[in-house]
């Protein structure tokens, strides 16, 4: 049996039902990142395994222990809020304290733990100060830091990393990552940035609408995505998705039988640039950015349907110039018309 | 040019500062004058001081019974009015519900309606329960006129309160009791002092519900004052110097406060 398990999790705001009866199971020690685009109920969904919203529907299962209406206090999980939430009064010691506690440790255990996290996280010099007197980097630490000693039996983090300049947040994700392999803790994030879902979970689910519509691991995601959002949600620039009639003749040849008003993904690294008639689609450049160890361009098919294409080495095409698209056929994803998998790229398979 | 603008801005403010403050000014002299030089026309600024009055006034009612009944009722009130707001202002700044404005615009309202026209009822109540002249009554009674005032100051202040920092709590394991006395109470000591203050003073200061509810046994210093303007005439030197003996204690207690009243009475105003 799983570690954490949810059923069928409903959660309603007024008429509004925001979470739409989801199913999960975590095995322990796994890293799940909940992704999504804002307002898909990723939030409210860790905040029910938390038990800062009650669940209006469902089961949730923590190590054997239905724990569906337990209050926050008694769920042994720890938060990380984006926001960091800091006891403003409190010193960073005081903080981190302050869970073990509440729960009557022994003072001498206390300070050896706190001081074991403190050095982990590279705050001791920190441990008297308050929030106030330190950076955002050190409050996220000290947050972390506090759910930390408390060797909860899941770590739940709630986008942990906004709030954090762009240098600071790629250091501090690779950091929780290093801390989740040493820890071994079961972890839930969330996030709406997809790289940091690719980067840092065992397992990544994409919601959409308070409904799961996909889980899986991060590559598996990006070569098999079950239906159009997915594909074109992970992965940056997103999935080319163009409709199955542009193609004419040459889709019949992918797919049989076409799917009526379905479309083909390609990633972009799998449209090049070629001279004219080697490719599937002619289209004109709209603009190319040069990012130095790739280039993107951006061009338009007659149909008005924008393609990206990435590649790895110097474009030499400019804005206005009429190219040939020519698409990797062992790369196609077919989709039907409404929007599900009916082929993923053969590629993968190789 | 600033320079001018400076002084004349100064001298205005200490101007209006001065208009304001003539009457307590006129008070405190007049406590100090005989009986004949109060109401000498034209009004005397120098003479010479007595204290006269002070002893009439001792001798002729216990001030000392008053100023106590004074200070049980508003501290009394004060106490009881904080521990009825202090969790109800709580669970409206945390807990919202979509009635939550309507119902602190409901509680202030009951302010807006005139004393005066709930007198009877509040009157006959009293009788029947035997309320009447009791500092209970009176300590009740000036709870309840302050509690929208102190419910809607501690929820302004609780508000302020990121609600992340109570949910952090919670996930740290800290039950209902242990998120206020560890984390509401110390983030909210301003607040609640300042409102504890405010009350207090508007309870000191209170006379409508204290002249008509209680007379010689419960009634506090508002009933001392008016005791001077008496059907035999007014004895405006005694009556001032009755008066200053009433207020002296919350306007020692003012100054020394001066910083958190200010911010109480101007809650919400500035974010």
């Amino acid at each position: 049996m799983s570690f954490l398990q949810l059923k069928n999790i409903e959660k309603f705001f007024g008429d509004h039902r925001a979470i739409k009866g989801v199913d999960l199971s975590i095995e322990k020690g796994e890293f799940i990142v909940f992704v999504g685009p804002s307002g898909c109920g990723k939030s409210t969904l860790l905040r029910l395994i938390a038990g800062l919203e009650t669940i209006d529907g469902g089961n949730l299962l923590l190590d054997g222990k239905d724990i569906t209406h337990a209050p926050s206090s008694k769920r042994d999980l720890a938060m990380v809020f984006q926001s960091y939430a800091l006891y403003p009064h409190m010193t960073v010691a005081e903080n981190m304290s302050f869970a073990l506690k509440l729960a009557g440790e022994d003072k001498k255990v206390i300070k050896e733990k706190v001081e074991h996290a403190a050095e982990i996280l590279n705050l001791t010099r920190y441990l008297e100060r308050t929030p106030k007197a330190l950076s955002g980097g050190q409050r996220q630490r000290v947050a972390i830091g506090r759910a930390i000693v408390r060797a909860p039996k899941v770590f739940l983090f709630d986008e942990p990393l906004s709030n954090l300049d762009a240098a600071l947040r790629v250091q501090t994700r690779v950091e929780i990552a290093k801390l989740h392999r040493e820890l071994g803790a079961t972890t839930i994030y969330v996030t709406h940035d997809q790289v940091e879902a690719m980067t840092m979970a065992d397992r990544v689910v994409v919601l959409r609408d308070g409904a799961i519509e996909q889980v899986g691991r991060p590559l598996e995601l990006y070569d098999r995505p079950q239906n159009r959002f997915v594909a074109q949600f992970i992965g940056m620039p997103q999935m080319n998705m163009l409709p199955i009639g542009e193609f004419g003749s040459y889709a019949e040849s992918l797919v049989r039988p076409l799917p009526v008003g379905g479309h083909i993904g390609v990633r972009p690294e799998h449209v090049t640039i070629t001279n004219a008639g080697e490719g599937q689609l002619l289209a004109t450049v709209d603009f190319v950015e040069s990012l130095g160890a790739e280039s993107l361009v951006y061009a338009t098919t007659p149909h008005g349907v924008q393609v990206v294409s990435k590649q790895s080495v110097r474009s030499s095409v400019r804005a206005g110039d009429t190219v040939s698209l020519k698409f990797e056929q062992d790369w196609l994803h077919v989709f039907d018309a409404d929007g599900q998998v009916v082929s993923n790229a053969k590629g993968v398979a190789k | 040019m600033d320079k001018t603008l400076l002084w004349v801005r100064t001298g205005a403010a200490w101007l209006v500062a001065l208009l304001i403050f003539f009457p307590i000014l006129w008070l405190g002299m007049t406590a100090f004058k005989t009986e004949l030089q109060a109401i000498s026309v034209p009004p005397k600024f120098f003479f010479t001081p007595t204290l006269e009055n002070f002893i009439e006034v001792q001798s002729r009612s216990d001030y000392l019974l008053y100023a106590k009944n004074s200070l049980i009722t508003s501290v009394a009130s004060t106490l009881l009015g904080l521990l009825i707001a202090a969790p109800a202002a709580y669970s409206m700044a945390f807990f919202q519900t979509r009635r939550t404005k309507d119902l602190l615009v409901w509680m202030l309202s009951t302010k807006m309606m005139p004393a005066v026209g709930v007198l009877i009822p509040v009157y006959v109540v009293y009788q029947q329960f035997q309320l009447l002249d009791t500092r209970l009554g009176l300590t009740i009674i000036f709870t309840m006129s302050n509690l929208p005032i102190m419910v809607w100051m501690l929820y302004s202040y609780f508000k302020d309160i990121p609600r992340e920092i109570l949910e952090a709590a919670r996930m740290d394991g800290a039950t209902l009791y242990d998120e206020f006395r560890h984390v509401i109470l110390p983030l909210g000591i301003g607040g609640l002092a300042s409102t504890a203050l405010l009350c207090l003073v508007l309870s000191w200061n209170e006379s409508f519900w204290s002249l008509n509810l209680s007379s010689a046994k419960a009634g506090t210093l508002a009933t001392l004052i008016a005791s001077y303007s008496s059907p035999e005439g007014l004895f405006w030197a005694k009556l001032s110097a009755a008066s200053l003996m009433a207020i002296a204690p919350i306007i020692v207690f003012g100054w020394f406060c001066q910083k958190q009243l200010v911010q109480g009475l101007t809650f919400g105003a500035v974010k």
